[in-house]
């Protein structure tokens, strides 16, 4: 999935940059995490506790948990529903909640 | 599903921990042994509770036979290729102000006097134990005996272990009739007769119902027991907490779920067969637990809900021979007969079996009651 | 405790609908919904610094959507944002988790208008990243103004998939196919007439279907999805043809290389606080699959609470928006507070019956008759949260496929953060076909409280009576009143 922002001459306001795993992700004012993510191509929020396998953003409100990731050291955040903020530390997430 | 057997040598009512473990005793002794359940096995108090095996938080009475539950637990999957979801931790029991400390004081004091040795923690010991305790906590004691299992697991372990050893268990034959035959009974169920030799009652809270039905009286109620279990979180609570007022249950599983219990009462009952969420005693049951381990308030609440415990008036269990009756016995409602039902079985099994228990048994006989 | 005379759960389309009516009868409401603004999917709110030529930027219903919002400003109307109901304590009573806001409400009456979800339908590679509902896919179009990837095929079965996919291409999207489980072509003539029963809507379906033809994407009709492939992300997509008893022909399969796969097998409604107080629901597979019953008057079967829009019955949105205002009418009616029921409920039911007509035109150009349990193999992953496999399940099943609550407890399927909500639905049909029963006729596992997960922190806030504690914790705590 490589997805992207639609230019179509929105006027998004101020880019601000978070990190995930490290890296600087710009992000617009009001989107949510996983939506930066998606448009930034990152699309593996976390990895599953029996199987090990990558999740993504999938329902994409708040019903599945999928997305979940650990942010600014808290785990299990749904990135679909939080919105990113500038320098937010977002992590991949694995089993139940550590970083990866 | 199998089907319901038109004899058999011990017919066990209900498929609990304490139906399900004397029959595997029973039949591990050479018997043939049918369960029947009025619902799906392990349907109500079983697979309701919290799974917690303390030994600490028992009354005096009953110590020795939970410490040999414990062990049998723990055995399960060596014993009986029976995997419960065993794990022992050890548990600490915490007192949160001056009168809760005197009253773990005097518990402790009065275990000692058992032989049941469990250790005193307070101050920095105590954070260095379990430094995700919270502040009110004011002192705990540590019982390296105190398990959990899981059961969901445990349920279905024991169903699929006791049918591995020729038990036919049986849901949906709720008993509607008993009649005593010149050997043994002939029990009327949803799905038919079954004859049998020697009848056990170990149905729980309904146990009160089916002795009637055979004309005896047990001074039966039932609570209403909330239990909630959060998300699935990282490692947390590393030991199981209990607490010396009786409000608290709590663990963590391997999974990450924790499961937060403690005895607050939901609403309805057995003759309504409701059991129901009271909002303001789930507030206060996550109150209490929060107040002991802070960060369950970073968790979520996944599921609440409430299962029936039978208690019998004297909160000790009614264990043995049916007063009249010959070849009945009950095995129910045991006061946190989840953790002591293995040894319970087991006793059960060897009072059928040699008419005489390795432990002593008569104080919990249901004679006691009769008047 | 905050006391009103209609509690609202829910802030989309019928939500809104419905406090406004309300507020038309006098009456003060309560509107708790889980979002932290109101609009729900339909209306949902970008982001607000969001701006073209220097307004505030909203997609082409934003006339409709201001003039819904408008009722939050009204002085008799609470707006509960960023809350969930997470049970009905009493059939009149919503406790409500919002952080240090969490309260509970009582009410003189209730509307329930909780939405709906996409329905989960399980095939090999569903869980791959890259593929994603077509909720999910409508909620980065509105919500963010972006696309899930460059090339992407849409699949699975009814009318928001043409919306979906109609979007994209706007978006400037190459969309690879559209893959549509029902044959519609074949069925267009005879929906007509009922198609015609709302013109502005049929117009805009065909503007969809316009858009698709222009931009040259194959629409594949009779076909479903049959397998995502991909290791890290989705890469591809098998397709494979229905024939006309819903059984799949693998014989056929067709490989369609994509970098993300939207997928849609229409909604089911959220009806956990309607089963967690006991209201009685039918199952109506049109319609979303379990909805309550109610009268004609929205009432479901429980007194004083009502039902409206996708979370009562899967209408869409214009129906949700009369159903919102109809129940909150009868509400006041049942209050005694209604103004002019009888010239309003005749206008409002007239409309109704319209785009009725319309819907079910779509339904049946919609209906499509599959066989998706064929889709499983043995490791694909039934239930997300638990990662329970197809495989898991018939084992265990070998020896007890006679009910839901015994593969549950001891699977562990629908234990997870999501409750059941992506795999009951598919727990039901396994049942249902191994025992060769209807899914109807099933014992649905019970609803547990919260309807949704919340944190246990939320509910510390609450100003409770201190409790009564037990004075010896072994004895019996006593039976409350039954």
């Amino acid at each position: 999935m490589t997805g992207r922002r639609v230019d179509d001459g929105l006027d998004r306001g101020q880019p601000f940059q978070f990190f995930l795993d490290g890296e600087a992700i710009v992000a617009y004012p009001g989107e949510s995490i996983a939506a930066a993510l998606v448009a930034h191509g990152r699309n593996v929020a976390r990895r599953t506790t029996r199987a090990d396998v990558p999740r993504g953003y999938f329902c994409g409100m708040g019903v599945c948990w999928d997305c979940v990731m650990v942010v600014n050291g808290t785990p299990n955040v749904r990135t679909c529903r939080t919105e990113a903020a500038p320098n937010m530390k977002v992590q991949t997430q694995r089993g139940v909640g550590e970083a990866s | 599903m199998a089907d319901l057997p038109k004899d058999t040598d011990i017919l066990v009512i209900g498929a609990g921990i304490a139906g399900l473990c004397s029959a595997l005793y029973l039949a591990r002794a050479g018997r043939t042994v049918a369960v029947v359940e009025r619902g799906e096995p392990w349907g109500d108090a079983s697979g309701a509770n919290a799974g917690t095996l303390s030994l600490q938080v028992k009354r005096p009475e009953v110590l020795h036979i939970t410490r040999r539950a414990i062990e049998l637990w723990q055995d399960f999957k060596a014993d009986f290729g029976i995997d419960v979801g065993f794990g022992r931790p050890g548990g600490l029991r915490v007192a949160t102000n001056a009168r809760e400390v005197d009253m773990l004081r005097h518990s402790q004091a009065e275990q000692r006097t058992l032989g049941i040795e469990v250790e005193w923690l307070d101050g920095n010991r105590l954070r260095d134990t379990a430094p995700w305790l919270g502040p009110t906590v004011l002192a705990a004691t540590w019982c390296d005996w105190d398990s959990y299992s899981s059961p969901l697991q445990a349920g279905r372990a024991l169903i699929d272990g006791a049918r591995r050893d020729g038990v036919a268990v049986i849901g949906g034959a709720a008993v509607t009739a008993i009649a005593k035959e010149t050997k043994g009974y002939r029990v009327t169920t949803a799905l038919g007769v079954i004859a049998c030799n020697t009848l056990v009652i170990a149905a729980g809270a309904w146990s009160g119902e089916v002795a009637a039905i055979l004309g005896v009286t047990l001074p039966v109620s039932a609570d209403v027991n909330m239990l909630s279990v959060t998300e699935p979180a990282p490692h947390l609570i590393d030991k199981v907490v209990t607490h010396i007022g009786g409000i608290l249950s709590l663990k963590q599983y391997p999974n990450g779920t924790c499961l937060i219990g403690g005895g607050w009462q939901g609403q309805g009952g057995l003759a309504s067969g409701r059991k129901e969420i009271d909002h303001e005693q789930l507030m206060h049951n996550f109150r209490v637990a929060i107040g002991v381990v802070p960060a369950l308030a970073n968790l979520r609440l996944v599921r609440s809900w409430s299962g029936f415990e039978g208690v019998a008036a004297d909160a000790l269990p009614l264990f043995g021979p049916l007063p009249g009756r010959p070849a009945a016995y009950v095995n129910a409602c045991a006061r946190g007969g989840y953790s002591q039902g293995p040894a319970l079985g087991l006793l059960m099994a060897e009072l059928i079996s040699a008419g005489r228990t390795s432990l002593p048994m008569e104080r919990f006989y249901p004679a006691r009651f009769a008047s | 405790m905050i006391d009103t005379d209609l509690a609202i759960i829910g802030a989309g389309a019928a939500g809104l609908a419905a406090a406004t009516e309300a507020v038309e009868h006098g009456l003060t409401v309560t509107i708790a919904d889980d979002n932290p603004r109101a609009g729900g999917q339909y209306f949902r709110q970008p982001p607000l610094p969001f701006r073209r030529n220097g307004q505030s930027w909203f997609d082409k219903e934003a006339t409709r959507a201001n003039a819904l919002f408008d009722v939050l400003g009204h002085p008799k109307v609470t707006h509960i944002p960023d809350a969930v109901v997470w049970n009905l304590p009493e059939p009149n009573v919503l406790a409500v988790a919002a952080g240090d806001r969490s309260t509970r409400v009582r009410a003189g009456a209730i509307v329930v208008a909780t939405g709906a979800h996409d329905r989960p339908v399980p095939f090999p590679g569903w869980t791959l990243p890259g593929v994603i509902t077509a909720g999910g896919a409508q909620n980065l179009l509105k919500g963010n103004r972006m696309v899930p990837g460059r090339r992407i095929v849409v699949a699975g079965n009814g009318p928001l998939l043409f919306v979906v996919g109609a979007s994209l291409v706007r978006a400037g999207v190459d969309v690879a196919a559209i893959v549509e489980a029902a044959p519609v072509n074949a069925r267009l003539t005879a929906a007509l007439p009922g198609l015609l029963a709302a013109p502005k809507l049929l117009r805009q379906a065909i503007d969809y279907r316009w858009t698709l033809l222009r931009a040259g994407v194959p629409v594949r009709t009779g076909m479903t999805a049959v397998a995502a492939h991909g290791e890290e992300n989705v890469n591809a997509v098998s397709i494979a043809p229905i024939d006309g008893e819903g059984r799949i022909d693998r014989n056929r399969i067709e490989r369609v290389d994509c970098d993300a796969l939207v997928v849609g097998f229409g909604l089911t409604p959220s009806v956990e606080l309607m089963r967690l107080i006991g209201c009685d629901l039918d199952f109506h597979p049109a319609r979303g699959g379990w909805l309550p019953r109610r009268s004609t008057g929205f009432e479901t079967s429980v007194p004083g609470v009502f039902a409206a829009g996708d979370g009562a019955a899967i209408g869409g949105v214009e129906i949700a928006l009369l159903e919102g205002r109809l129940a909150a009418l009868e509400a006041a009616v049942r209050l005694g507070r209604a103004r002019d029921a009888s010239v309003r409920r005749a206008a409002l039911t007239h409309k109704l019956a319209r785009i009725d007509r319309f819907r079910r035109a779509i339904e049946r150009l919609f209906a499509a008759p599959c066989h998706y349990l064929d889709l499983l193999a043995d490791d694909t992953v039934v239930c997300r949260c638990e990662e329970v496999t197809a495989g898991e399940l018939k084992m265990r099943g070998r020896e007890a496929w006679t009910s839901m609550v015994q593969l549950k407890s001891t699977t562990r399927l629908a234990m997870g953060r999501c409750q059941g909500r992506n795999c009951m639905a598919t727990l039901a049909s396994l049942v249902a076909q191994s025992m060769g029963e209807p899914i109807a006729k099933l014992a649905y596992p019970r609803t547990r409280p919260p309807a949704r997960p919340i944190a246990l922190g939320d509910l510390l806030h609450e100003p409770i009576a201190p409790p009564e504690l037990p004075a010896d914790p072994h004895l019996p705590r006593g039976q409350k009143v039954t």
